[in-house]
């Protein structure tokens, strides 16, 4: 892994995600209650924190699937608060999903050109993309790296889960992303697929920031250089994985009752 | 528990209160223009009309038997699209054949009336026949394909152009007309001036004894809904299921019986509407797709899935309608219509739907 | 599902050599098809050339446009009989009729150009107002709007001539042929018919159409990859609109009239009926179930009274039709036959074995 201050280097000044005052109540209940937030391009980093703290809630009021009730939130420099999702997309910012939303009814080689098109132009082209294009390339590229490429032409429905979580990562790395939400990404797989999934984060270019929310610490702390930790919506603990690891407020809230 | 619940209620009366209050402090243009209004039509129902405005705008008795009109009119319209939005709203499923099943209730309404001499009767036969034949169509079909709704509701369709054409073999292509019952035919006379004689003397009001009396039959039944919706176990349900259909799985086997029942309740509801409208108007062949179409836009306007909704729907369809023959005969429907655009414009959901 | 058949993205690269013939073999049914349908005015009577075959590609348009936005957008669109109805209208008001009190006599090439405008303007609104709600709403508001429609028609004597509507709406004559006479205007109505089935079938594997399959099969992770998915909704009610207005201008000539029953109601369910029949898999579902429907039309009526029914009853027999394809086979005409193909094909390869 190359240092962290290299990484900088390559992804430019200033901070990847910043995120101010940011709350997001449904209801009466507050979700997410003033967290202020702050990533490093390049920067690799754990949100944990037990079921209903906030972890999923924090990653959509990124992406803006739903938007902050307060506060605002900068990608790179730029208020995007209010920005839907897609124009946060073309900005260099993707997510994975918990829950399967793939496109079931087609096959893995368009939902990934499918992504690959949504982060470039001609995305309302009339006119069919050749089996030359640039495009299909990369394509055909990202479908080798996430290792689906016997089932290329299969549809999606027809697969198994752990193939559809590795699409999943795939149509996160489409296009040119400068920092990328996971969300549970080893949540259903087998230990040997969690191996290849340590090994696809790690391998990451060193430009790529992410966030990781996971439940499976051997899997998040091996591939972060610094963790958050949330509790009912609010953000109690920072630090390197070690520091929280060791850390007797952590062990008792999160780590403790025997996880992992 | 009585009195906790008693002390409950009569607190969100109370903050129900101050929320008027401090809307109008907050707003008080906005609460000026409204009392206005308000005042305005008040005197347009309450007055009678200088002569001047009547030149200008009209006679009183077009337009005050337009609203009465209209709102009797948004009576007979709730009734049809009330059982349409909640088999919508816990259902998904878009009942195209709801039309037919008010035509049906009216054509059986008609013919227990010839046979049995009493017009009460023949509301309890259309319910029965109505919800018979929804019953069956929950059972027999919906059930077999649940979270499907595209296809439901294209059964739904095939079904009305099937029973549409067996209506017209049965009963042909001729409108019939249901008599109204002695007891309630003739008008009542009402408070409202519409005139003023040469003498002085003011002209009242008279309308029809039979649509006040629908009317208010409409209101207690929509009344009677709410209650049911609110204060029943059964209606607890229902709505848990309308507002979040993972609420329904928690139910388990007595989802099936809701939905049977529900689906049995909005057809008779259809069904007794069809007399209604046979006696209002008439029942004939292309009644089913008007009062189809009626419900449709009755439903988006007020919100999906809301029985609030299908009043407030009803009964501003029901005036734009009267209003619309009355003022601007070429382009009656399409008033209609332009309400429904522009509430689909400005809140997709309806007026008091919910996202 | 055919969706992705032909897909430019599963074809190996390094194979261009037999491209040609492997697309020959592909498209050979499609292929003979059209071969069939050119010659066919060599053998034909008028009657088969325009109200069967002829009648059969107009509303199959139609239906095409329908089964572009329901089959591809996942968007049940009831308002593309109403585009098509408007486009009608609106040749016939800018261009000839009888009614020479309503009727501009502009020349064709003004008023068809503008007809399309007018219609797919109105086909792109609706689309713009039912794109913002999901699913199931769209079929009740396009129903709403498509009902609208034929009310203002049937109200409306200034612009629609009412419950009357237009007759002897002609045909130009260009380039020196007259248009309105059965043969030209039978290869007219197959030159558009077919150029919109390449068209749609074209597109379905072209950016657009796989990002609407996208939007259909999962609109929330189209945003999250970039898509703005109202604004390609709502193109795809335009491009659909295109097809259904130039289907109603072809109506209207074909018929030599037009009157609010042409995109009434009736006509509305009529044509979701030949959609869903034909089937919504492939773009072809749409002009089997037109076919399906003109020769039913034509002649249900005879054949029920000759066998001893009462051939009024032929909306019973369409309804009763409808609904088994609906209950037993989904995806229509186009369904039954793949799946007897599939069996074939297993049962070939039984005996092989």
């Amino acid at each position: 892994m190359s240092s962290v201050a290299e990484r900088i280097a390559a992804a430019g000044a200033g901070n990847a995600i910043e995120l101010r005052g940011v709350s997001r109540l449904f209801g009466a209940l507050a979700a997410l209650n003033d967290i202020t937030l702050t990533v490093r391009p390049g920067e690799r980093r754990a949100v944990l924190g037990s079921n209903g703290a906030g972890k999923t809630t924090l990653l959509n009021c990124v992406t803006g699937d739903f938007p902050p009730t307060k506060g605002t939130v900068r990608f790179f420099g730029e208020d995007v608060t209010t920005l839907p999702p897609h124009e946060r997309t073309r900005r260099g910012l993707r997510r994975t999903y918990q829950i399967s939303l793939l496109f079931q009814r087609l096959s893995v080689r368009d939902n990934v050109y499918l992504a690959c098109r949504g982060a470039s132009r001609g995305r309302f082209s009339l006119i069919r993309t050749r089996s030359s294009d640039a495009i299909m390339q990369s394509v055909a590229d990202l479908i080798v790296l996430v290792h689906l490429e016997q089932v290329a032409d299969r549809l999606v429905g027809e697969l198994a889960h752990g193939q559809q979580r590795q699409l999943e990562i795939a149509l996160a790395l489409a296009g040119a992303p400068r920092f990328i939400l996971f969300d549970e990404p080893a949540a259903g797989l087998s230990p040997n697929e969690r191996g290849d999934l340590v090994a696809i984060l790690t391998a990451l270019p060193p430009h790529i920031g992410y966030i990781i929310i996971e439940h499976d610490m051997d899997v998040a702390l091996r591939v972060v250089e610094s963790v958050t930790m949330m509790h009912n919506g609010r953000i109690f603990k920072e630090g390197a994985p070690r520091e929280i690891e060791a850390d007797p407020e952590v062990q008792q809230l999160y780590l403790g009752g025997g996880h992992g | 528990m009585a009195t906790a619940l008693g002390d409950e209620g009569t607190a969100r009366g109370a903050r129900r209160g101050d929320a008027l209050g401090r809307w109008i402090n907050h707003h008080p243009l906005a609460a000026l223009s409204l009392a206005v209004i308000v005042i305005f039509c008040l005197w347009l129902i309450l007055a009678p009309w200088p002569q001047g405005f009547e030149d200008w705008f009209g006679r009183k008795r077009l337009f005050i038997n337009a609203l009465f009109n209209g709102i009797t009119l948004g009576g007979l319209y709730f009734l049809v699209a009330a059982g349409f939005t909640l088999i919508f709203g816990l259902m998904r499923n878009v009942n195209l054949a709801h039309g037919s099943l008010y035509l049906f209730g009216g054509y059986m309404g008609y013919e227990a009336g010839v046979w049995t001499g009493s017009w009460l009767l023949s509301f309890v036969v259309a319910f029965l026949c109505c919800a018979i034949v929804g019953a069956a169509m929950q059972i027999l079909i919906f059930r077999r394909m649940e979270g499907q709704d595209l296809r439901q509701t294209l059964v739904t369709l095939g079904l009305s152009i099937v029973f549409a054409d067996l209506m017209v073999w049965v009963w042909g292509g001729n409108a019939i007309q249901i008599d109204t019952p002695d007891y309630l035919t003739g008008p009542v006379p009402t408070p409202i001036v519409v005139a003023l004689k040469p003498s002085g003397d003011a002209i009242f009001l008279q309308y029809p004894r039979v649509r006040l009396v629908i009317f208010a039959a409409a209101v207690l039944i929509g009344i009677g809904m709410w209650l049911a919706l609110h204060r029943t176990r059964i209606g607890m349900m229902i709505r848990a299921g309308v507002d979040d259909r993972d609420m329904l799985s928690v139910l388990g086997y007595r989802v099936q019986l809701l939905f049977v029942l529900v689906f049995a309740f909005g057809a008779g509801l259809a069904g007794m509407a069809g007399i209604v409208g046979g006696t209002f108007q008439s029942i004939s062949l292309g009644e089913d797709s008007h009062f189809l179409l009626a419900s449709l836009v009755v439903v988006i306007v007020g919100g999906m899935g809301s029985i609030p909704g299908a009043a407030l729907g009803a009964l501003i369809i029901g005036l734009s309608e009267q209003f619309g023959l009355v003022y601007f005969q070429n382009y009656a429907t399409v008033a209609t219509f332009v309400i429904m655009v522009v509430v689909l414009a400005l809140r997709p959901q309806g007026l008091l739907g919910r996202r | 599902m055919a969706l992705s058949d032909t897909g430019t993205a599963r074809r190996p690269i390094g194979l261009e050599g037999d491209a040609f013939s492997r697309w020959l073999s592909q498209h050979s049914p499609t292929l003979l098809l059209g071969l069939l349908l050119v010659l066919l005015p060599a053998a034909a009577t008028d009657f088969v050339l325009d109200q069967i075959v002829g009648w059969t590609l107009v509303l199959g348009m139609i239906a095409l446009s329908l089964m572009f936005l329901a089959g591809y957008g996942g968007m049940v669109s009831l308002v593309q009989m109403t585009v098509a109805g408007l486009a009608g209208y609106s040749i016939t008001v800018l261009g000839a009729s009888s009614l020479p009190s309503i009727s501009l006599f502009w020349p064709w090439w003004v008023a068809a150009p503008l007809a399309i405008l007018i219609a797919v303007a109105f086909g792109t609104l609706a689309g713009a107002l039912s794109a913002r709600t999901e699913g199931i709403y769209t079929i009740m508001i396009t129903l709403a709007l498509a009902s609208a429609f034929f009310y203002l028609t049937l109200q409306n004597w200034s612009i629609f001539n009412g419950f009357n509507g237009f007759t002897s709406v002609p045909a130009p004559i260009f380039l020196g042929v007259n248009w309105k006479s059965p043969v030209p205007l039978y290869y007219l109505i197959l030159f558009c018919a077919g150029l919109s089935y390449v068209a749609v079938l074209y597109v379905s594997r072209a950016p657009f159409g796989i990002a609407l399959q996208g939007a259909r099969d999962n609109p929330r992770r189209m945003e999250a990859i970039g898509f703005n998915v109202m604004a390609h909704r709502i193109a795809a009610y335009a491009f659909a609109a295109v097809i259904a207005a130039v289907g109603g201008i072809l109506l209207v000539w074909l018929n030599n009239q037009i009157s609010p029953g042409t995109a009434g109601i009736q006509a509305t369910i009529d044509l979701l009926v030949i959609a869903v029949v034909g089937g919504l898999g492939h773009p072809i579902g749409a002009f089997i179930g037109a076919f399906i429907y003109v020769i039913l039309r034509t002649f249900a009526l005879d054949a029920l009274v000759a066998v001893g029914l009462d051939g009024r009853r032929f909306q019973t027999i369409i309804g009763l039709g409808f609904l088994v394809i609906v209950l037993f086979s989904p995806d229509g005409v186009i369904g039954i036959w793949r799946r007897w193909l599939a069996r074939a094909a297993s049962s070939r390869r039984g005996i092989g074995r």
